[in-house]
């Protein structure tokens, strides 16, 4: 999924900014670019901060 | 001279909440021209059954523009701006693999329930042979189409388009899954948004 449209960052990516260590939103714009522009995908980023990563299905 | 990059069709969808879900059509048809400019082809919008204020926009578009530069046009800022939309959602953009369509029942002649969902699954192709093996499972649980879209910047990552029946079955088949739909559990998680239950409400092309 595209969750910043800005910068054209994937849900992958904001995951493996978490998991190296990014605990905000703010760290994760940081660290990846995610929500660094317009701000308006910090409610999925902050979505993703309560998700463990790499959850699959199937 | 290198040559000029191929033009790809690409399925856009994103699924979110307005604050007035009858003006998202007639917003659409006033942005025909822009749509066009990006490239769009077509453009189907599916409402929440049961969850007011929810939609799914569908795009189809062909372009020759990587994915990101199409997604980070101001066509789509525009769009959720108009439509009342604050938190932009995430946005799954990827292409269809494959199409399963029993043929149609004599008594299926309404129009039915659109099931929807995003997931992240363990490996695509086995996933298209199972729901190939329990197509007959499918059917008899009421589901008529299963469109299987396959994301560009995640290997595991799917959309998962259906029609069904009816709302009953519907609800049936999210809440008591088939072995060969694990997608219905993966929705809903991280970035994902819940599954969509709604029905198609209009469709617009668009000429190049």
């Amino acid at each position: 999924m595209f969750v910043c449209l800005c910068n054209g960052i994937t849900s992958q990516v904001v995951a493996d900014a978490i998991a190296g260590g990014a605990s905000t939103t703010k760290e994760i714009s940081k660290a990846c670019g995610a929500g660094a522009e317009c701000g308006r995908c910090r409610r999925t980023l902050r979505k993703l901060l309560g998700t463990p990563s790499g959850e699959r299905s199937g | 001279m290198s040559p000029a990059p191929r033009s790809h069709s690409i399925v856009i969808t994103s699924d979110y909440r307005v604050p007035e879900p009858e003006r998202v059509w007639p917003l659409l048809q006033s942005r025909k021209r822009e749509l066009a400019e990006i490239g769009a082809q077509s453009v189907l919008v599916y409402t929440s059954t049961h969850d007011y204020g929810r939609v799914m926009v569908t795009i189809l578009v062909r372009s020759r523009e990587p994915i990101r530069e199409l997604l980070r046009s101001r066509v789509f800022f525009e769009w959720f701006d108009a439509v009342g939309v604050e938190d932009i959602p995430a946005v799954f953009a990827g292409e269809i693999v494959k199409r399963f369509e029993p043929s149609p029942r004599l008594d299926a002649e309404a129009p039915g329930v659109i099931v929807a969902a995003m997931a992240s699954v363990h490996d695509i192709p086995m996933l298209l042979d199972e729901i190939g093996a329990g197509l007959g499972r499918f059917t008899a649980a009421g589901v008529r189409k299963t469109w299987v879209f396959r994301a560009f910047d995640d290997g595991h990552e799917v959309m998962i388009l259906q029609e069904l029946d009816d709302e009953d079955r519907a609800r049936k088949w999210i809440e008591d899954p088939d072995v060969a739909a694990p997608w219905i559990a993966g929705a809903g998680v991280g970035a994902y948004p819940p599954v969509f239950i709604g029905k198609f409400f209009d469709m617009m092309r668009i000429e190049e």
